[in-house]
């Protein structure tokens, strides 16, 4: 439990610090946006409470938005990604898999981990983006954003995956 | 009854996340509010701290054509210096000298000091940037920023070391300003193109032409009057046809934005406090 926690708690410090640092600095041709730390949240395992994942989802939000000025919009979108990630996994899993899988591909198949992935991210977006762009009706900005970013991210995630120790 | 609590208890987490959620959009509508709530901003210190680490390393990178730019500049300045030596000359056995003294004074309430730009975003609605100075320098919130390109934006809110600036690509900014010689007008941003801003609400009799300069009125107590913003691009109806919009080209690139200078006005409180009066 103990060098579970700790494992995490490393793994949150460094991915918070490479999205500040590094990858919310980057916007591809302006729209494109990373958000990586959301694979964390992706790849929690299955029987992480949901109040640890709320809280994990919050957290990243929180740091991120204060790092970018964008008070609330992360911590708003992270935490929604965090609460429903429970219910899509579950449309993924099936009665093959350990009782507390890891989400991967290992687990799920890369079709079954792509789908899951993009449906978690989808509803990150679909939450960021209309909270920031809240004043202006620009939908044909939101809608490019929204895509790009879902597919810069998704980039991320499947290079995370070649990378990742437990498939 | 009892059924009831289980469910809740069962369901707890639906209560952290109404929570957690409500507390995210706290934070999304009352931002304007929080000025003072620095810590929620990249002014806080650990935020501002990192930021000043990363720039260190980053403006390395950048030296060399930071050299040219403060070349050039220094070139300007000392030909500025000659023009105003010649100027001075030409009047120093005159009367007007007591005329000149008489008209300076007006912007002896200006006082300036330097920053550096620790971070910066340009592709928001609403950009901000950091900035390395704060209220220990003498920075505050209401205060002019500039380079030698043109305005930048107005600081926000500050802690004691960091300062958050509103630049003019912030949908929120709107700057007082005027076009050269014509009349007053309003520099709003659209969210969009970062090189461009928008003249909103110009009036029909004026006779505004494409390549007018745009410079800040100096009536806002924020900005002295005179500083560039940018050239007016392309001349367009408004969306009500009441009057005219015009595009800006800005002649600050946000893009690459490293020393500022920041603008305080000693008169403020009094100029604000004596037009309070009257609103």
């Amino acid at each position: 439990m103990t060098s579970k926690t700790i494992t995490r708690t490393r793994n949150f410090v460094l991915l918070t610090l490479a999205q500040v640092i590094i990858f919310s600095q980057i916007h591809l041709f302006g729209y494109a946006t990373a958000c990586i730390f959301t694979i964390f949240l992706l790849k929690l395992p299955r029987h992480t409470t949901q109040n640890e994942t709320i809280i994990w989802g919050f957290l990243f939000g929180i740091i991120t938005d204060i790092f970018c000025n964008t008070p609330g919009i992360h911590s708003a979108a992270a935490t929604s990604m965090a609460f429903s990630r429970k219910y899509i996994l579950a449309a993924f899993t099936h009665k093959g898999l350990p009782d507390d899988f890891i989400p991967g591909v290992k687990s799920l198949k890369w079709g079954g981990y792509i789908v899951y992935a993009i449906i978690c991210i989808a509803i990150f977006y679909a939450v960021l983006f209309p909270l920031e762009l809240f004043a202006i009706r620009h939908f044909t900005t939101l809608l490019i954003s929204t895509s790009s970013s879902i597919a810069l991210t998704m980039l991320f995630v499947i290079v995370a995956e070649f990378f990742s120790p437990n498939k | 009854m009892r059924s009831i609590l289980d469910i809740l208890i069962k369901h707890n987490h639906w209560f952290l996340f109404l929570l957690l959620e409500g507390i995210s959009f706290v934070l999304v509508v009352f931002f304007n509010n929080y000025q003072r709530a620095t810590i929620f901003t990249s002014a806080n210190s650990i935020a501002g701290n990192i930021y000043s680490a990363i720039t260190n390393v980053d403006s390395y990178f950048g030296l060399k054509s930071e050299n040219e730019i403060l070349v050039d500049h220094n070139k300007k300045l000392i030909n500025d210096i000659e023009i105003l030596k010649a100027r001075l000359r030409e009047y120093e056995d005159s009367a007007s000298i007591a005329n000149m003294q008489f008209t300076s004074q007006h912007n002896e309430g200006f006082y300036y000091n330097t920053a550096k730009v620790v971070n910066n975003s340009i592709n928001k609605v609403n950009n901000y940037i950091t900035i390395d100075k704060g209220t220990s320098q003498g920075v505050n919130s209401q205060m002019g920023v500039f380079n030698d390109q043109g305005v930048i934006g107005v600081t926000y809110t500050s802690s004691s070391n960091y300062t958050v600036v509103m630049p003019l690509l912030n949908s929120k900014s709107i700057i007082s300003c005027k076009v050269k010689d014509k009349g007053l007008c309003t520099l709003k941003w659209d969210g969009m193109e970062t090189r461009y801003s928008y003249l909103i609400d110009l009036p029909r009799y004026e006779l505004f032409e494409n390549g007018d300069t745009v410079v800040t009125s100096g009536f806002s107590s924020i900005f002295p009057a005179g500083i560039p913003l940018g050239r007016i691009d392309r001349l367009e109806d408004s969306a009500d046809g009441q009057s005219y919009r015009a595009r800006v080209e800005l002649f600050v690139d946000f893009s690459d934005i490293d020393n500022v200078f920041v603008v305080g006005n000693s008169n403020r409180e009094e100029q604000e406090e004596l037009e309070e009066i009257f609103n």
